[in-house]
C-alpha cells in the first residue's frame, strides 16, 4: 500500500479580481479562491466534498502543482510543489473530470505509451508495458480503439490508465465520476478501490465520499470539516440544506 | 463531417509496402510532392501528382484508398473558392480563359496532391512513430534552445485539436439551431473561439499534470 504524505501549510490562493476594478481604484482588489489551509493527508483514501465553486478543485490542483498557492506552501512527500514541481509530478498523477481533455493521442494504446515516453526510451518495451497496464485494468480490448469511439466510462478508465502508467504514488482525481452513468460510475469506483496508490478525490457523490478513510468538507473557500466520512457527509448535508 | 474529422491522426493498420516503408522514406515522399508542386506549377504536373497519390493510396490497401476522396468530399468548397480566385487572378492579369483555368488547376491541383501525400503519411503511420521520428529528426534544434520532443508533441496536439475544434463547432451550431438562432457564421464564431481557448487551457493543464511539459533544467528539489 501507499506511503505518501501531502501537507498543506497555511496554503491559500487569492487572485486579482479584475471584475471588481473601478476606474478610481489604485490597486486591483483580491478575491479569495482558497482560504489558508493547514492539514496533512496520509490516509489511503481522502475525499473532498463541497458545493461548486467552493474551492475543491483549487485544493486538489495545488497537490500536483497545477495551481501554486499565493500564500503558504504545499509539500508532497517533503517536496514543495512550487520549488520542485517536476519532482512532485513524478509522485502525483491527476485525473480530470473530462477525460477527453486529458487524452492527447488519437488511439488508446498510443496515449498510454505517451505517459511512458519519459521513462522507457525503447518503443517496443513501451508498447509491451502499455499493453500490460491496459490488461491490468481490463482495458486491453480497447488498446487499438480511437479515443473518440469510447463511451464516457471507457474514456475515464483509459485516462486513469494513462495516469497509472506513469507510476506515481499519489492519484488526485477531480470529480472523476461526474460525467459517468451509474454503471460506469460503479466500475470506476471499483477500480479505485483496487489501487495501491494514495487517492485524493473530489466528488459530489456522497456514497463515493463515504467510502474514503477521511473526508474534507469545503465551503466558501474554507475547509469547514475534516474527519470521519459519516460525520463529514452529515455535516455537508446539514450545510447544504441550511443554504438551500 | 463529424465522423470523418474525428479520424484525423488515426492510422489504418496494414502490411503493405507503403505501411512498412521506413519513416524517413515516407517523409521524403511528402517533401518530394511539396517540392514538385511548388517547382513545376503546371497543370499536367499537378494532375500527374494527383494521379500518383491515387496509385499510392491504392498500394496502401482498400481501406486507405477509400479515404482518398475525403478532402474533396468535405472541403470541395474551399478548393472551388481557391480555384476561382486563381482563375480570376490570372484572367485579370491578361491571360485567356483557358490559360487561367490551367493556372488554377496547377495551383489547386498541386495543393491537393501535397495534402493527399501528407494525409497518406498519417494514414499509414502511427502517431507515436511519427512523433519519435520527428523528435529524432529535430534533435539538432536543441542547440538553438528548441526542445524537439515538445515540438513533436505540439504537432500531435495540432492533429488532435483539429477534430476537437471541429466537434465544438458542430456542437455550437446544434445549440444555436436549438435556440432558433440559425447558422449565422459571425454569431457562431465567438462561442467556437471561446470553446477553443477553453479546450487549449484544459489540454495545457492536462499536459502539465502529466509532466509532459516539464523541462529538464528545472530543479528537482
Amino acid at each position: 500500500m501507499h506511503e505518501s504524505t501531502v501537507s498543506f501549510e497555511s496554503a491559500a490562493l487569492a487572485v486579482e479580481d479584475e471584475a471588481a476594478v473601478d476606474a478610481s481604484a489604485k490597486a486591483v482588489p483580491q478575491r479569495t479562491v482558497l482560504s489558508p489551509v493547514t492539514l496533512t493527508l496520509s490516509e489511503p483514501r481522502v475525499a473532498v466534498i463541497g458545493a461548486n465553486g467552493s474551492g475543491k478543485s483549487t485544493l486538489l490542483k495545488m497537490i500536483n502543482g497545477l495551481v501554486a498557492p499565493s500564500g503558504g506552501r504545499v509539500l508532497v512527500n517533503g517536496h514543495c510543489t512550487r520549488q520542485a514541481t517536476k519532482r512532485v509530478r513524478r509522485d502525483v498523477g491527476f485525473l480530470f473530470t473530462d477525460p477527453l481533455a486529458q487524452l492527447v493521442m488519437p488511439v488508446v494504446l498510443e496515449d498510454v505509451e505517451l505517459s511512458l515516453k519519459a521513462s522507457v526510451p525503447d518503443r517496443g518495451e513501451r508498447r509491451r508495458r502499455a499493453l500490460e497496464i491496459l490488461e491490468r485494468l481490463g482495458l486491453d480490448h480497447l488498446a487499438h480503439r480511437s479515443v473518440y469511439d469510447l463511451s464516457g466510462g471507457e474514456r475515464q478508465l483509459v485516462a486513469l490508465a494513462t495516469v497509472l502508467a506513469a507510476g506515481q504514488r499519489i492519484l488526485v482525481a477531480d470529480e472523476p465520476t461526474t460525467l459517468l452513468d451509474l454503471r460506469n460510475n460503479a466500475l470506476l469506483q471499483r477500480t479505485f478501490a483496487t489501487l495501491e496508490q494514495q487517492v485524493v478525490y473530489a466528488t459530489h457523490d456522497l456514497d463515493f465520499a463515504a467510502r474514503a478513510d477521511r473526508v474534507l468538507v469545503v465551503d466558501q473557500t474554507r475547509v469547514v470539516f475534516d474527519g470521519a466520512p459519516d460525520e463529514a457527509v452529515a455535516a455537508y448535508r446539514q450545510l447544504a440544506l441550511r443554504e438551500a | 463531417m463529424r465522423g470523418r474529422m474525428m479520424t484525423l491522426g488515426l492510422a489504418i493498420p496494414g502490411r503493405s509496402g507503403i505501411h512498412r516503408a521506413p519513416l524517413w522514406a515516407k517523409y521524403l515522399v511528402v517533401l518530394a510532392f511539396g517540392v514538385c508542386a511548388l517547382a513545376w506549377r503546371e497543370a499536367p504536373v499537378a494532375l500527374a501528382l494527383i494521379g500518383l497519390t491515387v496509385l499510392l493510396y491504392a498500394a496502401a490497401g482498400r481501406r486507405v484508398l477509400a479515404c482518398w476522396a475525403d478532402p474533396l468530399r468535405y472541403l470541395w468548397w474551399m478548393f472551388a473558392i481557391l480555384g476561382a480566385h486563381q482563375w480570376w487572378l490570372a484572367f485579370s492579369a491578361g491571360a485567356t480563359g483557358m490559360e487561367s483555368a490551367a493556372r488554377a488547376v496547377a495551383i489547386v491541383g498541386g495543393m491537393l496532391a501535397a495534402l493527399q501525400a501528407a494525409r497518406l503519411l498519417l494514414l499509414v503511420t502511427e502517431l507515436t512513430v511519427l512523433m519519435d521520428g520527428l523528435g529524432r529528426a529535430l534533435r539538432p534544434l536543441r542547440h538553438v534552445g528548441i526542445d524537439p520532443e515538445a515540438l513533436s508533441l505540439g504537432v500531435s496536439l495540432m492533429l488532435r485539436s483539429i477534430p476537437a475544434i471541429a466537434a465544438s463547432a458542430v456542437e455550437v451550431g446544434d445549440a444555436a439551431r436549438a435556440r432558433g438562432i440559425g447558422r449565422n457564421p459571425v454569431a457562431l464564431a465567438g462561442p467556437v473561439v471561446v470553446s477553443a481557448i477553453d479546450y487549449a487551457h484544459r489540454t495545457g493543464d492536462a499536459l502539465a499534470a502529466r509532466g509532459l511539459l516539464d523541462h529538464d533544467d528545472e530543479p528537482t528539489g
